[in-house]
């Protein structure tokens, strides 16, 4: 929790939120190399059996289901969608050890590994398929945990995990306003994976801020949210001017 | 005494409230929640005091500015790409996100090591001091050249725009040896073609910022072309509406749909290897329709009219050429790609005033000289080169160079030797043909003269050569091998004796020039963090080795230190007082040729300073007003190659045409066709994929040990394959399980492979991993240059 319980301000003034522009997106993946070093996510020799991957940012390739040469593909990086349903998140409400809860101050959907219990009933319940289980404990190369982060602990066999909108990041940057004599809440930060972008496809801030870019381009007419029909009220947006990709966003992700 | 039934449960009631009066059950309970928190197997992290190292990534030439967080200024946590960068302005690539994954990597070559064993055994490696390494290749050079062989001295490097590579230049002149080479690369054939075109020689500048409609020629813009980071933001500025600004339609033609294909405006699918006969048949219709810039073709371009050659002899010319074999209905046949598409392409490149063409093979190989030149025409018929200047020369050079090298007879003796293998049909410019594969070509056969001594620096040729058993037989054959790897990669494996450099993140070095890019350019990267292991700076290394020499040698190279080099460029800035020193404001849109910046520096130090803070240097490219040709004139038909190309060839010889290579095994059985790309979270080159970059490979591309190949489904069914099903591939040169991905992503009878798995070296993180695509293509010499091309290979696919 980030710890703002004792706001003063009324509960949902804030929204993090994220818009990402598939139209600029090249699917290069930065974006996830970076969230994976900035959050400490493991790693084995063996990546490809992608049900026991870890991985809190995953790169989807979307196709239009035509033959050469009308065929064309995009990428599509899927982070958690931080789901905004009223009263609970898809994982949130089912969660038994209230390991995975929503600071309804951010929105952010936030995940305490050390509170999991490894039950997973919220993989089955994330529509997104955004959350990871560890199905071993994590390890790293001798000579790499040099480069182990310590603002975000290592998880342990047993556990799930998640994006968390790099919510440390925000812990920061709350802690820079107080010092500065600011506003801490909704003060702007940036995630990993939107420094990291190098098309600058990716926009985040507060959703709930008109004067914000992210809050315009989530209002863009090349806007949409994937799975809308679940009412799950994902806080990640999507651009993009092709009408296929918006045709498969109803779809599921699998 | 006797224990009644009342008075053991007071007992126990009383022993019960007593305890949790006490604090040892909350106490308990405490410990055990801490306990199953505490996973004493699972790494802590340092905690400590955070600081950004600004700096500047070396893992590709791209020229990236980068941010290194440091927990107690000595443990590297995280890159992030400098915000105020003029390059990547914060975006980075993956290879450069994931660039500590190098620096931390558990096969770095921690100390000098030496091959006790025989030659490729991995446990015969045995350290040995710096001291001692360093004078057993003093001792070898003092004898080669003492017997009169200084030419036996060759080295391949990896780092062409560093000044390593200048230093190397200056040794190798100094010394006497012509066999300095570097990694192929798509340059080496522009670099040619723009010689002999404009008798310079330079790189050329695409001012991609300023352009409304880009027709690209299979460049892999968005798979890792040229500054890679600049051209996905180039990308992304084209996708963003910019009022006032029209916006610039990106029109992409290649065989395959690659990502690059798919995020165009519009995707031309063309035959692979057809692009330059496309770009002619564009051409033709131009010509005929009399769409093309008339009065700079007029002006400034000879070859375009039939014109007469030294020896009085009439050729024909360019527009004869081009009218006579390239009407859209003979390059449809060829491309398949419609006459009415050719027509509308003309049309809508003439239409537009800021256009240009770009052009490259999927995977940076050396092109076809003539099919640069086609490209080269078709910018010059579209006037890019006039004075709306959509294209322009970036010499590699952008001040003095380092001072004349020294040179005794034995380096003259040395230099005069014809570098090893180098076909005699070479052009003669003043760029020199980077001959690579002839070069491994006649040291794996022992032909011409041998090899005594092999430098590889920041190279991997025994995996990244394409055709790379090629480079292992040369490395066999080679008498000492000497590599400055920082890795224990495949070539190093090869080695005698390696001389580990500083890895990316721990050296003092420089990049001079950005690929593509519309300006001079000059960066220095600062170290982030301290040497991690036992190892020198390659740069220091050879002016050690210079030192020991003596002599000439030592004259020619008389710097105390790597960092005193690098210091005399910032005095070269300083002193050409041309130039400016940028951030991320400078607007590339906003340099027009021929017009030097203001300097915004004055002393040398000044210019350190600040480019050791991450600004960069930049100034205009020349103007192209004078050609250094025969004819001073841009030359469609290059007079150039009349000293190398036979006096009674056809005319069509000295002009851009359509000269595919015939790919060499039987059709009958091998039926497909092989083609390679690129992708940007598949490191091709110098360094292999990372963890954190395995991690995006999805598992229709990567499976377990199996790479997937692409195949179109009505080929794939025709070859009784079903999707997922493991295949033989084979081809020419070898043959590699693979599996099968159907996808409509290439024409029937096409199959696509990507590059960048198949290792063998490093550790379990990387090898094993699907297959070698350079160990499955075909390398043609191109006949002129003798650079080896790549383009496809006749393949079979069948089930396993």
């Amino acid at each position: 929790m980030s710890g703002n319980a004792h706001s003063e301000h009324a509960a949902g003034k804030v929204r993090y939120g994220m818009v990402i522009d598939l139209d600029k997106c090249t699917g290069c993946g930065a974006c996830a190399v970076a969230c994976q070093q900035e959050n400490n996510i493991a790693f084995r020799p063996d990546e490809s059996n992608k049900l026991r991957t870890i991985s809190w940012l995953t790169l989807y390739r979307l196709e239009n289901g035509k033959d050469y040469p009308e065929h064309r593909e995009a990428m599509l990086p899927r982070p958690c969608m931080h789901c905004d349903s009223p009263h609970h998140a898809p994982c949130t409400f089912v969660c038994p050890v209230n390991a995975t809860v929503r600071d309804e101050h951010t929105g952010i959907v936030d995940h305490i590994a050390v509170r999991c219990i490894g039950c997973r009933y919220c993989m089955v319940a994330c529509p997104y398929h955004a959350r990871s289980f560890n199905w071993w404990d994590p390890k790293w190369p001798k000579t790499m945990e040099a480069m182990l982060s310590p603002e975000v602990s290592p998880r342990m066999r047993g556990v799930v995990e998640k994006c968390t909108f790099c919510h440390h990041r925000l812990n920061r940057a709350r802690d820079r306003a107080r010092i500065n004599g600011e506003d801490p809440d909704g003060v702007e930060y940036t995630p990993a994976c939107v420094e990291a972008c190098p098309t600058g496809a990716i926009t985040f801030g507060n959703l709930r801020d008109p004067h914000s870019q992210v809050a315009k381009l989530a209002k863009d007419p090349r806007a949409f949210r994937i799975l809308e029909k679940l009412h799950t009220e994902p806080k990640v947006y999507y651009l993009s001017s092709e009408q296929w990709i918006h045709k498969q966003s109803d779809n599921d992700l699998s | 005494m006797s224990l009644g039934r009342r008075a053991f449960l007071q007992f126990v009631g009383g022993a019960i409230g007593g305890t949790l009066l006490t604090p040892i059950p909350w106490k308990l309970a405490d410990d055990s929640a801490i306990w199953t928190q505490n996973w004493s197997w699972r790494p802590s992290p340092e905690r400590g005091e955070i600081t950004e190292a600004t700096g500047t990534c070396l893992l590709c030439p791209g020229g990236c500015g980068i941010q290194v967080r440091l927990v107690n200024g000595h443990r590297a946590i995280y890159v992030k790409g400098n915000p105020d960068h003029v390059v990547n302005r914060g975006g980075l690539c993956p290879v450069g996100a994931a660039g500590l994954q190098y620096l931390y990597a558990p096969y770095r070559v921690t100390q000098p090591l030496k091959q006790t064993g025989k030659r490729g055994d991995p446990k015969g490696f045995q350290p040995i001091s710096w001291d001692e390494a360093l004078k057993v290749v003093a001792a070898k050079l003092t004898e080669l050249r003492q017997k009169g062989q200084p030419h036996a001295v060759a080295c391949l490097t990896g780092q062409s725009r560093s000044s390593t590579a200048d230093l190397w230049k200056q040794f190798f002149a100094a010394y006497g040896s012509p066999n300095l080479y570097t990694m192929p690369c798509h340059s080496d054939s522009t670099r040619l073609a723009v010689a002999l075109a404009t008798g310079q020689e330079a790189d050329l500048a695409f001012h991609l910022e300023k352009a409304t409609y880009v027709l690209n020629f299979g460049a892999p813009l968005l798979e890792g072309w040229a500054s890679p980071t600049r051209a996905q933001r180039l990308f992304s500025r084209w996708q963003t509406e910019q009022p006032g600004v029209p916006e610039t339609e990106f029109v992409h033609v290649e065989p395959r749909c690659s990502l690059t294909a798919s995020k165009a405006d519009r995707w031309i699918a063309c035959n692979p290897g057809t692009e330059a006969a496309l770009a002619l048949g564009i051409a033709h219709v131009l010509i005929r329709e009399k769409l093309f810039d008339a009065a700079f073709v007029a002006d400034q371009v000879f070859g375009f009219e039939d014109w007469t050659d030294a020896a009085g002899a009439q050729r024909k010319g360019f527009k004869a050429l081009v009218l006579g074999k390239y009407s859209p209905q003979d390059v449809a046949s060829l491309t398949g790609v419609d006459a009415e598409v050719i027509q509308e392409l003309a049309r809508q490149l003439a239409r537009q005033k800021n256009a240009v063409v770009l052009w490259g093979p999927p995977t940076d190989t050396p092109n076809n000289l003539y099919h640069d030149l086609a490209f080269l025409a078709l910018n010059a018929l579209i006037g890019a080169f006039s004075s709306k200047a959509m294209i322009s020369l970036v010499p590699p050079q952008p001040w003095q160079a380092l001072p004349d090298p020294a040179m005794d007879m034995e380096a003259f003796k040395g230099q005069g030797q014809k570098p090893l293998g180098q076909p005699a049909s070479t052009p003669k410019t003043k760029v020199r043909p980077n001959t690579v594969h002839a070069f491994f070509n006649a040291l794996a056969n022992g032909e011409e003269y041998p090899i005594e001594l092999l430098f590889i620096h920041e190279a991997n040729p025994a995996y990244g050569l394409p055709e790379n058993a090629l480079a292992v037989q040369a490395l066999q054959k080679a008498g000492t091998v000497v590599s400055f790897s920082s890795y224990l990669d495949e070539t190093s494996a090869y080695a005698d004796l390696i001389l580990p450099n500083h890895n990316a993140f721990e050296r003092l070095d420089d990049v001079i020039g950005l690929p593509g890019a519309p300006f001079a350019f000059y960066a220095v990267a600062t170290p982030i963090l301290s040497p991690q292991y036992d190892t020198k700076a390659t740069g220091d290394v050879l002016l050690s080795l210079a030192k020991a020499l003596g002599g000439t040698v030592a004259q020619s190279l008389p710097w105390k230190s790597y960092q005193d080099l690098l210091k005399l460029r910032a005095a070269q800035i300083a002193q050409a007082g041309s130039g400016t020193l940028v951030d991320a404001t400078f607007d590339p849109a906003s340099v027009a040729p021929g017009a030097p910046l203001k300097p915004n520096f004055s002393k040398a130090s000044d210019v350190w300073r600040k480019l050791t803070s991450g600004l960069c240097w930049v100034d205009a490219p020349q103007a192209l007003d004078r050609y250094a040709t025969p004819s001073s004139r841009l030359e469609l038909a290059c007079q150039g190659l009349l000293a190398s190309v036979s006096a009674n060839a056809g005319d069509e010889l000295f002009m851009a045409h359509y000269a595919p290579l015939n790919p060499s095994g039987d059709a009958g059985e091998l039926p497909l066709l092989l083609i390679t790309h690129r992708s940007l979270s598949l490191a091709p080159g110098y360094v292999p994929n990372a963890p954190f970059m395995n991690k995006l490979l999805p598992d229709d591309l990567l499976l377990q040990q199996d790479v997937f190949v692409e195949v179109h489904p009505s080929t794939g069914k025709k070859l009784g394959l079903r999707p997922k099903a493991k295949a033989l591939l084979k081809t020419p040169r070898g043959e590699a399980a693979v599996r099968v991905r159907f996808a409509p992503t290439v024409p029937a009878g096409v199959i696509a492979l990507p590059e960048g798995l198949g290792h063998t070296a490093y550790d379990e993180y990387v090898q094993g991993k699907g297959v070698n695509a350079n160990a499955m293509v075909e390398v043609q010499l191109d006949p002129v240059t003798g650079l080896g091309t790549v383009w496809a290979t006749r393949a079979q696919l069948r089930l396993a």
